[in-house]
């Protein structure tokens, strides 16, 4: 990795200049709330973004796409390859980049996902530093800092960006659109200070120590139940999280009862059909055993297979769920021992 | 030989049969894969004897639809709902929030001879066994070709179970309970896209209640979001006043 200084009046540079040959997607406002959406004029982007009301993902693995159309009259099958463009994601905080890490973990290796590489293939990161809100937790999975998994990442000095390169292609785009200079001494002193004061900005700082091991050892708390009696198995907490992969195939049938569509859509394990089998049998029938379920997998079942945990404390759950579940107050009551 | 196809109407506003007639970037198509038999609001012929597939809008609401129903069901081999009357009993079993024949006298005045045989409103399904259902008031034309097409098919079309909220989010709406707004999302049956929250409206629970929906829960939301918690069921009454046995 190394660096430039990029002073802030030119970012727009930067902006207009990959979107001479990419789509741009950052964040913009939206009824008071953030979206990451398409920006056609770098005055559009708001780099004051606290979240998003989704997460990036949706940009790599969309809430709905077709796989392959089909015509049983033909006994023919097309799949649908992903056309993917050039396309940057910009503005990306810590939190969403190591969530990007966490569904490459699921769609690129062993079987990879030609529909997610597709698009992951084609997607320049370029991430910019955050300031903590009060529903933020990436602190305490470490996911506030990020060191791969992004081409460009820029902190906020104030009146300049201290621009870390990862990838030569990061390199190459911000040395072809912007002006920047070589990182002084100041610049890097000013950068451990900004640093540091992010550092001290979080709220949350809930105590996950020996967490698989809680988990295990609580299997039957009532802690669950009390949770599970306020959860609305709506599943919002799945569609708005940034690493939730779980996708849902349905076959469409067109009019003329001979062609059609495989689709596929997000899913959620809070929705009791997700674990429902044949003859009518569901592993996790009630709310309390879905919601335990989700804190196991991300907490326990994905690190044991990915040595991460499957959340980066972006806090969009917290923000999403009407009755105001979290995972930081799940694990406090973990931790606290009996009920909330 | 294509399945022929009758479409009646028992009471509603047969809203969901001129829908029907707004399929038309589809309907000629549809044309080609059934016999369109008889529909009451199009047809000016009489129902046949004999079809495959009766599609019934409306709710029950006198002891001739009682009758009607019988007979579609003893004749077709699947019978399919459209629109929440016939889901849910819908608007017209609000009434039996109140005494009936007052309610009668206080629309169509004092000893007015309407609706004989009346019997209380209620949902088709509480006649007949139902194999498919449309919700929705009104419903949409391409989930009507869908669940048509399941049922030419005689694939299974089971509702889905679960609450608004999930497909909202995946259309970005701001939550509109954090809005001032009481939405009933939260306990209706998801499956329309969330059309009216991404239009800036609250659901009004049109789809009926989500099996798996947790009602007490919602009421707690509600009343932590300033909101009397009882708002919840009396607006949820609107198109739900009838919720037992519902599917």
């Amino acid at each position: 990795m190394f660096f430039r200084v990029v002073d802030k009046e030119r970012l727009p540079d930067l902006i207009a200049g990959l979107s001479s040959d990419h789509e741009v997607i950052g964040p913009i406002e939206k009824d008071g709330r953030f979206v990451f959406a398409p920006i056609s004029d770098p005055s559009q982007i708001r780099l004051d973004y606290d979240t998003t009301l989704l997460p990036p993902k949706k940009w790599l693995m969309p809430p709905e796409e077709t796989m392959m159309h089909f015509n049983c009259a033909d006994e023919e099958v097309t799949d649908d390859t992903v056309v993917a463009s050039p396309r940057v994601l910009f503005g990306l905080h810590p939190c969403d980049i190591n969530s990007l890490l966490l569904l490459d973990n699921v769609f690129l290796q062993g079987h990879v996902d030609p529909y997610y590489k597709a698009r992951r293939d084609n997607t320049l990161i370029v991430g910019m530093s955050c300031t903590p809100s009060p529903t933020c937790f990436c602190n305490v999975w470490d996911t506030d800092e990020v060191h791969w998994g992004f081409d460009i990442f820029l902190t906020d000095l104030g009146d300049r960006y201290y621009a870390s390169l990862r990838t030569v292609k990061g390199a190459e785009v911000l040395d072809r659109h912007v002006d920047s200079r070589a990182v002084t001494e100041k610049d890097t002193a000013d950068f451990q200070q900004v640093v540091h004061e992010f550092k001290q900005g979080f709220s949350n700082n809930v105590d996950t120590a020996q967490l698989p091991v809680l988990l295990d050892a609580k299997f039957d708390s009532p802690v669950w139940d009390d949770f599970g009696s306020e959860c609305l198995s709506c599943g919002a907490c799945s569609m708005v999280c940034p690493t939730c992969y779980c996708f849902d195939v349905k076959d469409r049938l067109e009019v003329d009862q001979k062609s059609g569509a495989r689709v596929r859509t997000w899913d959620s394990c809070q929705f009791k059909e997700f674990a429902a089998v044949a003859h009518g049998q569901n592993f996790r029938e009630d709310r309390s055993s879905r919601l335990k379920y989700r804190y196991y997998h991300k907490y326990w079942g994905y690190l044991s297979k990915f040595e991460r945990v499957l959340c980066v404390g972006c806090g969009r759950c917290t923000l999403a769920c009407p009755s105001g579940i979290s995972p930081v107050k799940v694990i406090e009551a973990l931790q606290a021992g009996g009920s909330r | 030989m294509a399945p022929r196809v009758v479409v009646v109407g028992l009471a509603s506003d047969f809203g969901c049969q001129v829908q029907i007639t707004n399929i038309e970037d589809h309907l000629l198509e549809m044309l080609d894969v059934i016999d369109l038999g008889y529909w009451q609001l199009a047809s000016s012929g009489h129902m046949p004897a004999e079809y495959d597939i009766a599609v019934v809008e409306g709710a029950v609401t006198t002891l001739e639809h009682v009758e009607l129903l019988k007979r579609l069901r003893k004749t077709a081999s699947v019978v399919m709902t459209i629109g929440t009357c016939a889901h849910t009993g819908g608007i017209p079993a609000l009434a039996n929030r109140c005494d009936l024949d007052a309610a009668y006298s206080a629309v169509y005045g004092e000893g007015s001879d309407v609706a004989r045989g009346r019997c209380a409103p209620g949902p088709v399904h509480s006649v007949i066994d139902v194999d498919y259902q449309v919700p929705g008031c009104p419903i949409d034309t391409d989930e009507f070709l869908a669940v048509l097409s399941k049922a030419l098919q005689g694939l299974a079309d089971p509702l889905p179970g679960d609450p608004m909220c999930a497909v909202c989010k995946t259309k970005e709406n701001v939550c509109l309970l954090d809005r001032g707004e009481i939405c009933l999302g939260l306990v209706t049956r998801t499956g329309c896209g969330a059309k009216c929250p991404s239009l800036g409206r609250p659901c009004t629970g049109c789809r009926g209640l989500a099996p798996d929906a947790n009602f007490d829960a919602a009421r707690k939301v509600l009343a932590s979001k300033g909101f009397d918690p009882n708002e919840l069921d009396r607006r949820f009454d609107l198109y739900n006043a009838v919720r037992e046995g519902v599917r």
